[in-house]
């Protein structure tokens, strides 16, 4: 039994929320294929949920487009999920693999991605009036992928309930601490740079002159 | 014959750039760059929309020199009375501005002595009793008074409850309503305008400001609550800013306040309960964002020192900061920004009271010992047409108007959403939503797009219909073959298995 494709495999865990990972971790599949094309929709969907949405819902600044916040938002916060995950369920003997972590991760987030994509386009059909059914879709949408991503980390680490709880609790601390780290070390890169940029203004000049 | 043409060709052509000259110096008449806010809340340049005439000392007038004229009011009778403070006196003016009609130096009290003013700085009139109400700050006294001189009501500090009486009464500007009622501001007093009643009696306080609540006020509270009542008692209360000054309109009077730190409350429409019309506003009086003078090092943001409701219903506030004039039509639409601090004609030192008449502004400085008069340009009676036409309900008919505003300026936002209102009123739908796109007007834009999707329903209604019926059964097709097929795997492996 269970002999799917990958694309079936995707459908299968989005109708069996609570135990379609077991299934898949069970015959060991799973595409990383996939799941770095869900994280590039998430791009994607950030993008038209931000800039193609309906005028009446939402008015974009949309004199510039710094494509630098969409990447943090979908591609940087993933990365430091699977990484922070792993580093924190490695100390909590997790049986998860970077790899498993990142494609099960990835799997979970398809109901919000689908969500900002489908509220976007009935954004343009529903006047301010009826956004209480957008509204609706997203919430449907978050709850979905918070319940797939539950079962997914456990699953992936075969926890117990609570333990998934407090796993997911110290992943977004360490993810904090991550981005921390990440925006300090940018600053001090950019405070070498700006030496090094100096430096060779200074020496510049002196030969010129 | 060909020489003849080249000179004919050659005067034509200089003719035309003479006029193109002569055209241009009258429009860059302005000594000051013109700005207006574009839908990002960005300064973008624009048209002027009133243009310095003159500016009249008191020699113009015929009266020697002004003395820091800090109140100006055009009456009922067409005259302007400016409150000459540094000469302890009161000018009227003819309303051509050229000539002093007659100055009032002194009064007559009720019994027969004469009584001097000592630096007035508001004056007002009634239109409904014809009194003269002064505002005489350093005599802590209101003298309500007729045109001859004769002073009717002498109001002093006020013997009550609510009336601290460590405080001293010094009146800087005065209003009278239709009724009779008079509204005193006081240059110490941050509970509102002190208000009497037509024979003089205190009735208490109006239009106070609110506390704003920055992140030190919230966190004083916090604090307080922890604290002894004794050590409560002792700390620095947290006040409003008090009003500055104030206008009234019909049956409402609008304040405003000079504070630089105080965003909320500087401009308040009262009705006469004391409420604030535009408290839910989020209009924003005066400059978007303070500008920072590297040569002084400090923040210029905008103080709001004098208000005045023109008599189509526009809102000029006066800001001494940076001496502009703002203008407003009565829904808190920015209309122009007019005037700058600077030594020219239409610029100045420091502006103290202003006052609007036709299409003229009058603004009067303390420090120059000037009124300055701006003078509405084309562009300014364009806007002013269509904004009263605009306000009055009459889209369609302001549409015209607005046309032709947006081909002079068109960065001017004001213009765009005149344009969407009148063409959502004349269900243009899908031009309403154009404009009101670049307007920035989200609600203008959901109502045109409602009635765009309404519209669009109506027209491909049979379309629509047909589209569903044939999707509907192509997905019952598409349901039948798949079970068709599972059921037919499903047989073929069972016989598989019999086999």
């Amino acid at each position: 039994m269970m002999e799917l494709s990958p694309v079936r495999w995707v459908a299968h865990i989005l109708r069996h929320p609570v135990d379609g990972f077991e299934d898949m971790r069970w015959k060991k599949s799973g595409s990383l294929k996939i799941a770095f094309f869900i994280v590039f929709m998430l791009f994607l969907a950030n993008i038209a949920n931000e800039r193609l949405y309906g005028f009446n819902h939402y008015i974009p600044y949309d004199r510039i487009f710094n494509v630098v916040p969409y990447i943090v938002k979908s591609f940087v916060i993933f990365g430091a999920w699977t990484v922070g995950n792993w580093s924190v369920c490695s100390l909590l003997d997790g049986e998860g693999k970077m790899r498993n972590i990142c494609i099960y991760s990835a799997y979970a987030l398809i109901p919000y991605t689908a969500q900002m994509f489908i509220n976007t386009i009935l954004s343009h059909f529903l006047i301010r009036d009826e956004y209480v059914f957008m509204a609706i879709i997203r919430i449907i949408g978050i709850v979905w992928s918070a319940v797939l991503l539950f079962s997914a980390i456990r699953s992936v680490h075969q926890y117990s309930a609570t333990k998934t709880i407090a796993a997911i609790a110290l992943t977004i601390g360490a993810m904090a601490i991550m981005l921390a780290l990440l925006v300090l070390f940018l600053s001090l890169i950019q405070h070498v740079l700006i030496f090094f940029s100096t430096l060779f203004t200074e020496i510049s000049y002196r030969i010129r002159s | 014959m060909k020489k003849q043409i080249k000179k004919i060709v050659t005067a034509i052509f200089s003719l035309i750039l003479c006029g193109c000259t002569a055209n241009s110096a009258v429009f860059a008449a302005e000594p000051y760059d013109v700005y207006n806010y574009d839908r990002w809340g960005d300064p973008i340049p624009s048209q002027a929309g009133y243009t310095a005439e003159k500016s009249v000392t008191g020699y113009d007038l015929g009266i020697g020199a002004m003395d820091m004229p800090s109140d100006i009011f055009c009456a009922f009778d067409g005259n302007f009375y400016i409150a000459d403070k540094g000469n302890n006196r009161i000018i009227t003016v003819n309303s051509d501005f050229d000539k002093a009609v007659r100055t009032y130096e002194s009064f007559i009290m009720p019994n027969g002595t004469k009584t001097n003013l000592k630096k007035p700085s508001g004056v007002f009139l009634s239109a409904e009793n014809q009194y003269m109400y002064i505002a005489d700050t350093d005599n802590s006294r209101v003298l309500v008074a007729d045109l001859e001189g004769y002073v009717i009501k002498e109001i002093t500090k006020p013997e009550s409850e609510i009336y601290d009486s460590r405080r001293t009464f010094n009146p800087v500007r005065v209003i009278a309503d239709k009724a009779g009622n008079i509204y005193v501001v006081l240059n110490n007093i941050t509970t509102g305008a002190a208000m009497f009643s037509p024979d003089g009696e205190f009735t208490g306080f109006y239009g106070a400001n609110r506390v704003q609540p920055t992140a030190e006020i919230i966190g004083d509270y916090f604090a307080e609550l922890f604290m002894s009542d004794e050590k409560k008692a002792r700390r620095t209360r947290s006040v409003p800013t008090g009003i500055t000054s104030f206008d009234i309109a019909g049956d409402f009077i609008f304040t405003c306040t000079s504070s630089t730190t105080q965003t909320a409350d500087t401009v308040k429409k009262l009705n006469a309960a004391g409420k604030n019309i535009f408290a839910d506003n989020e209009a924003v009086f005066g400059d978007y964002a303070p500008m920072y003078d590297t040569s002084q090092n400090r923040l210029l943001a905008s103080a709001i020192v004098d208000i005045d409701i023109a008599e189509d219903g526009n809102i000029n506030c006066l800001d001494l900061t940076m001496g502009r004039i703002f203008q407003y039509d009565e829904d808190c639409n920015l209309l122009f920004i007019v005037g700058t601090n600077s030594s020219q004609t239409g610029g100045f030192r420091q502006a103290a009271a202003l006052e609007s008449y036709g299409d003229r502004l009058y603004v009067t400085d303390t420090m120059k010992n000037t009124v300055t008069i701006f003078k509405e340009t084309e562009f300014g009676e364009i806007v002013h047409r269509a904004s009263y036409l605009h306000n009055e309900g009459l889209y369609e008919e302001a549409l015209n108007p607005w046309l032709e505003v947006l081909e002079r300026d068109g960065n001017y936002r004001r213009a765009y959403l005149g344009v969407a209102a009148a063409k959502l009123r004349s269900g243009e739908y899908e031009e309403a939503m154009e404009y009101a796109k670049l307007a920035d007007a989200r609600k203008i834009y959901d109502k045109a797009f409602e009635g765009y999707r309404m519209d669009f329903i109506k027209r491909n209604f049979e379309l629509i219909i047909l589209g569903g019926i044939f999707a509907g059964i192509a997905v019952a097709g598409i349901i039948r073959s798949r079970k068709e097929k599972k059921a037919a795997l499903a047989a073929e492996k069972s016989t598989e298995k019999e086999e």
